[in-house]
This record gives C-alpha cells, sequence and structure tokens, in this order.
C-alpha cells in the first residue's frame, strides 16, 4: 500500500514533467582575429557548465531551455566587442520544481582561447562548472544566487588578470586554484551559504585578497609554499587559525617574510566561521 | 578499362563538378544531354536514400520545387531579418508571415528575398540583401552580404563561402567548411513550429450528465466531510458555547435570523469605522494589521459557529423527536446531533448534485439549496451575536433556576407543587351521613 501511496506524487511528477518541453539552441561565432571579448553571461536556472572551446571559435552556447519559461540570450555587439549569451526568465519566470532531475535545463559555454577575456557571470538557481583554466582571462566577475557552483582555474590563466570579483548569496560556491588565476587583486562578498576559497595553484606574483562575509562558513586553503598574511576583522565569528601565528592584528604563516610570493588577505565577517586548511607539502 | 574503374572516375568526376553543377542548375534548368541525365539520375538516388533517413512526417512532405516566394499584399507587414538576435520573435513573425491565404504562401522580406525549396548561391554569384530560405537547405558557395534564415532547412556554408551577416537557422542545422566564413552570429534552433499548421485549441468536451452528477457529488461529499471533522472539533473543544448558540437559534430563530441579517449588513461599515479609528489614533495604526487579522478572523468563526449551531439544532430536535416516539437512539450526544443536522444541510446540495444537470429543475434545486443555507446561515450568526459565541444565555430558553434542573420533572409530582386548600363553601364529605 505504502508503495502506491509514494507512486502518486511521482506519477504527478511524471505528469508534469512531461508537460514541460525542452529545446534545443546553438549559437557560436567565428574567431575572425579578435583579441579581446567581453562575456556576459546570464543563467538563471539549470546546469551550467563553462570552459575553454575551439580555437576557430570566439564563443559557443549549446542550450537545452525550458521553452515555456525561459528565453535563450545570445546578441554579439560587434562594435564593443561583447556578448551576452544565456538564458533569462520570461513571462511567468521563476524555476519549476518537480522534481529533482527536472530542474534541468542544461548549456555548454565554451570561449575561445586565443581572445582575452573579460567574463561576467551571473547565476541565479544553478549548478554550475566554470573551468577557466586553458583561457585568457583578463578580468572575472562572478555573481552566484541560490547556486551550487564550482569555479575552477586547473591551468595558469593565459594572462594576466586585472581583478576577480566573486559574490555569492545563499550559494555553495568554491573557486580552486586561485593561484592560476593571476590577478592582481581579488574580492569575494559571502552571504549565507557556504564558501571555498582555495589559493592552490602557481603564484607568479604577490596577491591580494579582500573578503566580506556574512552569516556563513567560510573555508581558505591555503598553500604551504606561499607567504599568508591574514587580517581579520570579526563580530560574533568564529577564527580557527590554523598553523598561523599571531601578529598584532594580523596572522602570518611562518616564513611569511622570506617567501618568494605573498598572499594578503583581508577578512570582514560578522556572524560567520571562518576555517583554514592546508594544501601541498609541509 | 574495366567497367569498376569507368564508375569510379564518373562518381570522381559528378563529385568535382559539385558545385558547378548546384549553380548551374537553377539559371539553366533541365538539358537533355545524356550526362545531365545521369547526374539528374544519380541525385535522385541520393535523395531517396536520404529521405529513407527522414521521420516518417518529414517523409510525407514532398520537398517543394525551388521557386521564389512572391511578395506579400499590400497592407501585410514585411518580415524583418536584419536583427536575428531574438531567435523567438522572428518564429512568431515568421509563423504568421507564413500563414497561406488562399493556399499559397506569400511574404516580404524587407531588404532581402524570400525562397520555397532549397536554395544555392554559386561560387561565382554574390548576393545582397537578406535570405529566407522556406522549406528547403541553403547551400552556399559564393557571397551572401547579408542575414540568411531557414524555415525547416539546413544552412551549409562550403569551403570558400561568405555570408557576412548572421546564420539563423530554425528546425535546422548550420554547418560550415572549415575554410567557410561567416561574418556574423550563427543560431539554431533544431525544432520549430513555424510552419506547423494551425489548429484552433481543441473545447474541452462537455461532461456527460453522470460525470456532472459524480463530480458534483464528490464535491459536495468532500465539503460535508470537511465540515465535520470541523464540527467535531468544535464540540470537543467548545461544546458548552455550541449548545448555547443552538439553544438560541433553537428557541429564538426569528430573532437569530433577523440580528444575522442586520449583522452581515453592518459588516462592512463596522470595518471601516475600526479601521478608520485606528488610523485616526496615532497608537492604532501599529494594531491595524492585527486588528484587521482579528476582524476577519471573528466574522469566519462566527459564521462557521453559528452554522455549526444550526445543524446542532436541527440534529437535536430530529433525535428528540424520535425518541418522543419511543425509538431507541444509541447514544443522543452533540456528536450525532451535529451528524445529523450536517446530513441534512448537505442533502439539499445532494439533491442538486443528482438533478443539476436537469435545465430548468437544476436552477431551481440549486437556488432552493443557496437560499436554505443562507436562511440557515444567517440564523446561526445572528444567534452567535446574540449569545456572544455561546456565553450568554437570555435568547437560550434556560429561563428555568439551575436548582430546577433535576430529573425530577419526570416525575408525576411537581417539586414545587402547590399545597392543597379547601374550597371556600364546598360541602365537606360525611360519611355516613
Amino acid at each position: 500500500m505504502r508503495r502506491y501511496l509514494l507512486a502518486i506524487p511521482l506519477m504527478l511528477g511524471a505528469a508534469d514533467a512531461s508537460a514541460q518541453s525542452m529545446r534545443p539552441f546553438s549559437t557560436f561565432r567565428q574567431w575572425h582575429g579578435e583579441t579581446r571579448l567581453a562575456a556576459r553571461l546570464e543563467y538563471a536556472a539549470g546546469a551550467l557548465r563553462v570552459g575553454a572551446g575551439h580555437a576557430d571559435e570566439l564563443y559557443r552556447m549549446d542550450l537545452s531551455y525550458d521553452e515555456e519559461r525561459f528565453v535563450p540570450l545570445s546578441d554579439f555587439d560587434a562594435s564593443g566587442g561583447a556578448v551576452t549569451l544565456g538564458v533569462a526568465a520570461e513571462g511567468r519566470g521563476g524555476v519549476r520544481v518537480v522534481s529533482q532531475n527536472q530542474l534541468r535545463q542544461s548549456a555548454g559555454v565554451a570561449f575561445s582561447p586565443k581572445a582575452d577575456l573579460a567574463l561576467d557571470v551571473e547565476l541565479g538557481a544553478v549548478d554550475g562548472e566554470l573551468d577557466l583554466g586553458g583561457l585568457r582571462i583578463s578580468e572575472l566577475d562572478v555573481s552566484a544566487g541560490a547556486s551550487r557552483a564550482t569555479v575552477r582555474f586547473s591551468t595558469p590563466n593565459g594572462t594576466r588578470c586585472r581583478s576577480a570579483n566573486l559574490r555569492a548569496g545563499a550559494a555553495q560556491l568554491s573557486v580552486l586554484g586561485l593561484g592560476n588565476s593571476r590577478c592582481d587583486r581579488i574580492a569575494f562578498e559571502g552571504g549565507v551559504g557556504k564558501v571555498t576559497l582555495d589559493f592552490g595553484g602557481a603564484w607568479t606574483s604577490n596577491s591580494k585578497v579582500e573578503v566580506t562575509m556574512a552569516l556563513g562558513e567560510l573555508t581558505l586553503r591555503l598553500p604551504r609554499q606561499v607567504g599568508v598574511s591574514v587580517t581579520l576583522d570579526k563580530f560574533l565569528s568564529s577564527f580557527d587559525p590554523e598553523g598561523l601565528e599571531r601578529r598584532g592584528t594580523s596572522y602570518r604563516s611562518s616564513g611569511y617574510e622570506q617567501a618568494a610570493r605573498q598572499l594578503d588577505i583581508d577578512i570582514s565577517t560578522a556572524g560567520g566561521a571562518v576555517k583554514v586548511e592546508w594544501s601541498g607539502e609541509e | 578499362m574495366p567497367t569498376s574503374s569507368r564508375i569510379g572516375a564518373l562518381l570522381a568526376a559528378l563529385c568535382v563538378g559539385i558545385p558547378v553543377t548546384a549553380v548551374a542548375a537553377l539559371p539553366m534548368g533541365p538539358t537533355d544531354s545524356r550526362t545531365a541525365a545521369l547526374v539528374h539520375n544519380f541525385w535522385q538516388l541520393v535523395s531517396d536514400v536520404s529521405t529513407l533517413a527522414l521521420t516518417p512526417k518529414q517523409a510525407q512532405q514532398p520537398s517543394p520545387t525551388p521557386q521564389a516566394i512572391a511578395p506579400a499584399p499590400e497592407g501585410s507587414a514585411p518580415v524583418n531579418l536584419g536583427d536575428l538576435s531574438k531567435p523567438q520573435d522572428l518564429e512568431a513573425k515568421l509563423r504568421a508571415a507564413l500563414r497561406p491565404t488562399d493556399g499559397t504562401t506569400r511574404v516580404t522580406v524587407t531588404d532581402g528575398i524570400a525562397r520555397l525549396g532549397a536554395f544555392t548561391i554559386g561560387t561565382d554569384q554574390q548576393m545582397r540583401g537578406h535570405l529566407l530560405v522556406v522549406r528547403g537547405d541553403a547551400d552556399v558557395y559564393g557571397h551572401l552580404q547579408g542575414n540568411l534564415v531557414t524555415v525547416d532547412g539546413d544552412v551549409f556554408v562550403h569551403d570558400g563561402g561568405v555570408v557576412v551577416g548572421d546564420i539563423l537557422a530554425l528546425g535546422g542545422e548550420v554547418r560550415h567548411g572549415e575554410k567557410a566564413e561567416i561574418g556574423g552570429e550563427v543560431r539554431q534552433l533544431r525544432t520549430t513550429t513555424v510552419l506547423a499548421p494551425v489548429t484552433p485549441p481543441a473545447e474541452p468536451p462537455a461532461p456527460s450528465a453522470l460525470e456532472t452528477v459524480f463530480r458534483r457529488g464528490a464535491g459536495v461529499v468532500g465539503v460535508f466531510l470537511t465540515l465535520c471533522v470541523l464540527g467535531f472539533g468544535l464540540v470537543m473543544f467548545g461544546r458548552p458555547n455550541l449548545e448555547v448558540v443552538s439553544d438560541t437559534v433553537s428557541h429564538s430563530f426569528g430573532r437569530s435570523f433577523i440580528t444575522g441579517l442586520l449583522g452581515q449588513i453592518l459588516l462592512l461599515p463596522t470595518f471601516g469605522m475600526l479601521v478608520v479609528g485606528l488610523i485616526l489614533s496615532v497608537a492604532g495604526i501599529l494594531l491595524l494589521p492585527f486588528a484587521v487579522a482579528v476582524y476577519v478572523l471573528l466574522v469566519v468563526v462566527g459564521v462557521v459557529g453559528g452554522y455549526f449551531a444550526v445543524a446542532h439544532a436541527m440534529g437535536e430536535t430530529y433525535v428528540r423527536r424520535r425518541m418522543a416516539l419511543g425509538a431507541i437512539v444509541g447514544s443522543p450526544n452533540s456528536y450525532r446531533y451535529l451528524l445529523i443536522g450536517l446530513g441534512a444541510l448537505a442533502a439539499c446540495w445532494l439533491a442538486w448534485a443528482a438533478f443539476g444537470w436537469v435545465p430548468v429543475a437544476g436552477n431551481l434545486i440549486r437556488g432552493v439549496a443557496f437560499l436554505v443555507t443562507w436562511l440557515l446561515g444567517t440564523a446561526g450568526f445572528g444567534a452567535a451575536l446574540l449569545s456572544r459565541a455561546g456565553i450568554r444565555e437570555n435568547f437560550a430558553g434556560r429561563l428555568l433556576p439551575p436548582e430546577a434542573l433535576t430529573d425530577e420533572y419526570l416525575w408525576a409530582t411537581p417539586q414545587y407543587g402547590v399545597q392543597a386548600a379547601r374550597r371556600p363553601g364546598s360541602r365537606t364529605p360525611t360519611r355516613g351521613l
């Protein structure tokens, strides 16, 4: 009997799912020797994968979207060298949450590894995997709403990055391999989610990181080969300075002054929890 | 030369000559040479084989003869292919524009042309303006100075071919050679409904009489069960108040009805006065949301509670009459009273559920059921007001003092009997006189 009762909502879900029509949409643009591209990626809901694409294409997006609620975005401004891609809510909008599997709008977005890319990503309710390794990121702006996203620099950035601004609302966000990002300045603003900032990778210069965290859990994964200084401004927050020594108002790793590369992290948190983990050989 | 070598050489020659042939086919038309016939037959064979891979729906639709689409008559809105960044919008416009009128499709493309069936831009051709290809593939070997849109067809930009503008394939794919050049953005929607026949939304079939009866009956039963649950809760937690309101209905029905009617009329003015009064008093503004919520809650409780009280009174009256007639009632309590009363009230609506489909009588029954429900609801609401939600017993017919409410009234001799006295002037009976 209980099996039948359990089957009822599943059947209802299936009925609704059948009404949901996913429509495939693709867009791309050939690479005509462009040296830079300003890309804005707006993705309201679903699964998203971002990475490096073919060298002969400036960008490409393969999308499967719910045509009843969303519209694909694909607009290239030739004069400004800017493109807007993604999917935006239309009409009723919102997210159709029938079951875990029915959230499956999906998109794969790829950018040319030849052009310097100023990437602005805005995520809604998204399960996202952004592998920026192999790209030439000149500027990065990521804003995640109620998302579960991973931003990864799997290989060193092809060019110097001026800044990386990361924002997370009620998100579970992991930013991995920030050492590969080659960003001069990294800023992070967190809301109430769970955030991991991994500073692993090949550091080629000193870097400054500003972290503002409200209620939430922040994990700093620090590489041992880099000298780390953490300055903390906290209110009703916990901080576990594992492996760091207190020097006045800041915490420093041993051998900070002698390290070839130095990483200075300023943290402001109110009601959050900050943890420190170490990566790499001792 | 062996036969197999000859066939191979012929096929190779055909493959080399494809672009030239494709270009030549349009302006030249069929020729009577044997080579042209061979080529024609070969492509017919290829076409037949490729048709096998199509979906049954596609296979049913023969490819239209390539031709230009005539411009739409004056007054019709032209289709602008200048901006392809919103494929859905363009799709909607094309759907309207390509709808056949009098069996023919006519469309005007702003700064461009429209073609039906497969279309090829040859290697030595340069075309200016936008191009719309409907129900056919677009092959570009040459140069297109504009945007290209296909509906139910693929786009092939071959090596050496150039499309300066954007490309949009609605219901098709875009493919290009390694040395093809596309200046703009390429978009493809694999499916489209542009050419789908327009079918008016089907009217849902009218439900049969039996279905109507079943549906309405289920609704009435559902409401009845809901009221039963609520009513039993009221009996469980507020029986004294329910009984007082119920007695008020029984003993002062007319008064209750009038009070309920006045209460309904004064509901909105009272609410307005409450709101205005709270707004005028500075401190009261803060209480306004709570006051509004409480007022609405009180009204709902008054109406629903009063309705339950009426049902209770009906059930009690019915049970007592049966007991007076000597029937044995298992357990005459408030739960039974309420159940019987609600059943009686539901019977009105069940009658409507059963016979509501009858043309005139159905409306009459519904009107009667509504009137009865409103009448009793009004009386119940009035009784709830009169008895202050079952706190005051003034109109409940409970005028006897509590000490009088004993079971001794069942005895022949009243508790407060009149003392016997001799009548003045009456004769004293004498015995043996």
